[in-house]
């Protein structure tokens, strides 16, 4: 599992930087505490640069060692800059009030979505207003092919990058409904792009459906999308909710021009 | 089902003892098709038998009863009198757990799994109360279109079409066993997996109904009979659902949580083991 660590040769970047960041990713995933020797294995590190990465990583609070078993997790300042990225996050900001009000005003859960390499990264999340418990969803990854939220982005892309994404399969099956057939994905999106909306259909979650819109900014890209999520028998009783479908499109409309979409970019 | 009423004297159905059966005069069946016979011997007495204990050597009388020279156990039958209790039992099992699955499904989804299986195994009940006549494979497949139609988020369409499924496995035919049983849970389970994907491994229902019928073929495999089998895949799927502590869900709501899903069990895999848990308690009670 050695990753950029083992492999200095790219121009112009840091080895030791890195090394670090690797050593960081790894306390992000997999088993959250990592002795050094784990760490100098998995990464292909020699265990006293390992360990010196650590010590400084530590000195800027960005891993802490357990006290009881001395293995290594990430620390506070992590947590720090990842609600910086949140803050700082345009469409996240422009997206807070959007998104409230198109929860309050259809009765479900909302999220807002960024592309990252295949998958979305949810930026923005507001619990259905019903009381319940409901987890965050922020932070999730989904693979753009298996929810709304990506195929609203996708569509909207360059010609070359959409074949770039749908030459990128295998795509993954999160629910036996998953379209994966990257023929279908492209009528897909060919769809998305005529009606100016997305949806899917328990294709990411059992039980589950969701409808979003794209969100575009000056020059007219898709920056993200946005969308309604819930129960399949209240979004898509029989085909998707033509209710929902209008708030959700208004919505990424609205958004869309607090980004400097103009008039002709806030399509759909 | 249409219940023989006992044909003289007594009150209910009794069980005869093996020994009196055995002994002359022999036994006659005077109605009765399938479980529950009644059986008059001697010249007054009568007697129903029920499940769990069958007449072999029988010959044929007039009107369609049998005289019956010998009574011997017979495996526990598959029949809509099982399958009633496995789902009323199984709802009782599911309030009983609510808050408790509840709880376990507040730390890696939307805390709705207690709720949403008793709502949901209530209706059934309900539902089945009012539905009679039904056969074993009617009932489960009724039982899991009131899921479908009536749970809310994955349980309702996940478990709702296993049961669907394997009612439509097991049919109605009289005599199903534990051979039956084990065929119409594995069309269960494939339904599972073909609406959720997931395999083994994912952090899902199915981590404890694989093993579970594992455990129960196996079992029946040694020769063991349904109570035996039952018990063994309840075991297994027990253990099944304890194993998704240290998983990182790949499947469902969950898997949005990444690493963070990893130590807490499976709410779906923790429903799967109380069901099959039942399902054991109600063959080892009608054994």
């Amino acid at each position: 599992m050695s990753e950029a660590a083992s492999s200095p040769e790219r121009r112009g970047t840091i080895q030791s930087v890195e090394r670090a960041a690797s050593i960081l990713k790894a306390l992000g995933r997999g088993s959250a505490r990592l002795g050094v020797t784990e760490i100098s294995e998995q990464l292909g590190l020699a265990k006293g640069t390992a360990y010196g990465l650590l010590r400084t990583l530590e000195a800027q609070g960005m891993v802490e060692q357990d006290a009881d078993t001395d293995k290594y997790r990430l620390g506070p300042a992590m947590l720090q800059l990842g609600n910086a990225f949140l803050d700082n996050h345009e469409l996240r900001g422009r997206s807070l009030l959007w998104a409230d009000s198109l929860a309050s005003r259809v009765g479900e859960a909302v999220r807002v979505g960024v592309l990252n390499g295949s998958t979305v990264l949810v930026v923005h999340h507001v619990f259905r207003p019903d009381n319940s418990v409901q987890i965050l969803e922020v932070g999730a990854s989904i693979p753009w092919h298996a929810c709304a939220l990506g195929r609203a982005m996708v569509a909207y892309l360059g010609e070359a990058e959409v074949e770039a994404m749908l030459g990128a399969g295998p795509f993954e099956l999160l629910t036996g409904r998953t379209l994966v057939d990257p023929v279908e994905l492209e009528s897909v999106l060919i769809e998305v792009a005529t009606r100016g909306i997305a949806v899917e259909d328990q294709e990411a979650i059992v039980g589950e459906a969701e409808i979003a819109a794209p969100v575009f900014d000056h020059r007219g890209h898709p920056v993200g999308s946005i969308g309604v999520v819930g129960p399949v028998e209240r979004l898509h009783p029989d085909g998707a909710s033509p209710s929902l479908v209008t708030a959700v499109k208004e919505t990424g409309r609205g958004l869309s021009r607090d980004m400097g979409a103009g008039r002709l970019a806030a399509r759909g | 089902m249409n219940h023989p009423s006992p044909c003289h004297g007594r009150p209910g159905p009794v069980r005869l003892p093996v020994s009196t059966a055995s002994q002359s005069p022999p036994l006659r069946v005077v109605n009765g098709s399938y479980g529950p016979y009644c059986v008059r011997y001697g010249r007054t007495r009568s007697v129903v038998l029920y499940a769990g204990v069958g007449l072999t050597h029988g010959r044929r009388g007039p009107e369609g009863g049998a005289d019956v020279s010998d009574v011997l156990p017979l495996p526990t039958p598959v029949d809509a009198a099982f399958i009633r209790r496995w789902i009323r039992d199984a709802a009782d099992e599911i309030a009983a757990n609510r808050d408790y699955l509840t709880q376990l499904d507040a730390a890696i989804g939307d805390a709705d799994h207690g709720i949403n299986m008793d709502r949901g195994f209530s209706a059934v009940v309900t539902d089945l109360t009012a539905a009679e006549g039904l056969g074993p494979g009617a009932l489960l497949t009724r039982a899991g279109s009131t899921l479908v139609n009536r749970v809310g988020g994955a349980a309702g369409p996940l478990f709702g079409s296993c049961f669907r499924d394997a009612g439509a496995e097991l049919g109605d035919g009289s005599g199903a066993g534990a051979e039956d049983l084990l065929r119409a849970l594995h069309a269960g389970l494939a339904a599972i997996q073909r609406l959720g994907a997931a395999i083994e491994g994912d952090k899902t229902i199915v981590d404890a109904f694989v093993p579970a019928l594992a455990g129960f073929e196996k079992e029946l495999r040694n020769g063991g009979a349904l109570d035996a089998s039952a018990s063994r895949a309840a075991v297994a799927a027990r253990e099944g659902a304890r194993a998704t502590i240290p998983m990182e869900a790949r499947k469902g709501r969950a898997s949005y949580l990444g690493q963070r899903s990893v130590g807490h069990q499976d709410p779906g895999a923790t429903s799967t083991a109380l069901l099959f848990g039942v399902l054991a308690r109600v063959a080892g009670r009608s054994a």
